[in-house]
């Protein structure tokens, strides 16, 4: 039955009072939290403690959540907050999250090109082996992105940064995704 | 889940999520009217001194209102705008904005205000100085916020016209001795009268009397 509703038919059920119905959410975000949470923290442990972090915050504030809007975003910009947290207390001198050019006014260095079949292979390929080298900055758009396919303007709503930062810091990420790649060939 | 089924995790309340927003609004609200009041009350000030009115006499009078500039107010308005940057974030409209343009833009907003509410801090010296506001204010509109005026720089009203210049009498009932020469840029013409007040750019001579560069005269508030 819960299985034909979208997301945010239950989610308006549960504010409604059917607190059971949350189980029916996390069935349905726990896996892609917990790949998000792997691929952006790189720390199993930890990963899944701030997961159920965000499904206990979630559940507390799912009356702050608008049912008109999409819940995906909503729930991933929890995680989000509960991730940056997490990154900022274990490695404060190497998180850049407290300001970014970009924010302040998002241009690209170079016109971007056209991504072929392969070169999208290749990209995914990268992303597999050197997400770990990239900042989060960089690293979490292109995760939200590629691994999760989201579009520019959830993960807009995500990050809470203009859609054109989005734009910038993909390409960006995907510059020096392949530069790392190309480094790693040379060494090898 | 079963920490929800036990009971022991509890959905916030809707009102909460109500009046944290209404917090956050009016918060904002505040912060922007106090914006409005800081950047007025600098437009004020430098329209009052006269240097608004300076950089029409060139790039004397420009360096003049630079000198003149109230910094303390300006940093309390960037301070101010930065708070407001951070409580208005939260929102979409503002978010999906490069940061540069939602700052310009609140900026753009404090501005126009400033210059449309300037006339209200008119009405309140003039109650300043019948010492009808309490003393914080008083306080405010005698000046410590002000700039002093550039050392080649003079404001004040004509007493007396004399057949080189005028004499100008300054609040604190000093008065000065003004020349005007074939070199005296005057933008709106020489035609003074006693009772304009005036700004008046120039250098004092050894005998006091300041040998006018520029002078123009200062428009006045409507009289309430």
């Amino acid at each position: 039955m819960t299985n034909e509703q979208t997301d945010e038919e239950i989610a308006r059920r549960v504010q409604a009072g059917e607190s059971d119905l949350f189980g029916e959410l996390i069935e349905r975000y726990q896996p892609k939290l917990m790949r998000y949470a792997r691929k952006f923290l790189f720390d199993p442990e930890d990963g899944a403690d701030l997961v159920q972090d965000t499904f206990i915050k979630s559940y507390e504030n799912i009356k702050s959540f608008d049912a008109s809007r999409r819940f995906s975003p909503w729930i991933y910009r929890i995680a989000h907050n509960e991730f940056v947290n997490a990154l900022k207390k274990k490695q404060s001198s190497r998180t850049t999250f407290a300001f970014d050019i970009d924010t302040l006014f998002p241009h690209l260095a170079a016109p971007e090109t056209a991504d072929s079949a392969v070169l999208e292979r290749d990209l995914r390929e990268s992303l597999e082996r050197y997400l770990d080298k990239l900042d989060p900055k960089y690293r979490e758009p292109l995760i939200l992105y590629y691994l999760e396919s989201m579009d520019y303007k959830e993960i807009s709503d995500i990050l809470q940064i203009p859609v054109s930062t989005v734009g910038v810091r993909l390409g960006r990420a995907r510059g020096i995704l392949k530069k790392i790649a190309a480094d790693g060939q040379n060494i090898v | 889940m079963k920490a929800i089924s036990r009971g022991e995790i509890h959905m916030k309340p809707r009102w909460h999520f109500i009046l944290l927003s209404a917090l956050y609004i009016t918060g904002a609200f505040i912060v922007f009217l106090t914006l409005l009041y800081i950047v007025s009350l600098g437009v004020f000030f430098l329209r009052d001194s006269g240097e608004l009115f300076a950089p029409s006499l060139g790039g004397r009078g420009w360096f003049s209102l630079l000198l003149s500039l109230p910094w303390l107010l300006i940093l309390l308005t960037l301070l101010f705008a930065g708070i407001l940057e951070l409580l208005v974030r939260r929102y979409a409209f503002v978010y999906k904005k490069p940061l540069l343009m939602s700052v310009f833009g609140i900026l753009a907003i404090i501005f126009l205000g400033g210059f449309f509410i300037a006339p209200l801090h008119h009405v309140m010296m003039l109650s300043a100085r019948k010492g009808q506001l309490p003393p914080p204010l008083m306080l405010l509109y005698r000046g410590p916020l002000r700039m002093p005026p550039p050392s080649d720089t003079y404001h004040g009203e004509i007493v007396t016209l004399t057949s080189s210049g005028f004499v100008m009498a300054d609040e604190d009932h000093g008065t000065t001795t003004v020349t005007i020469t074939p070199q005296t840029r005057l933008p709106y013409g020489e035609n003074f009268t006693t009772g304009e007040r005036v700004v008046v750019i120039g250098d004092s001579g050894a005998t006091g009397t300041v040998q006018a560069f520029g002078i123009r005269e200062i428009d006045e508030y409507p009289e309430q």
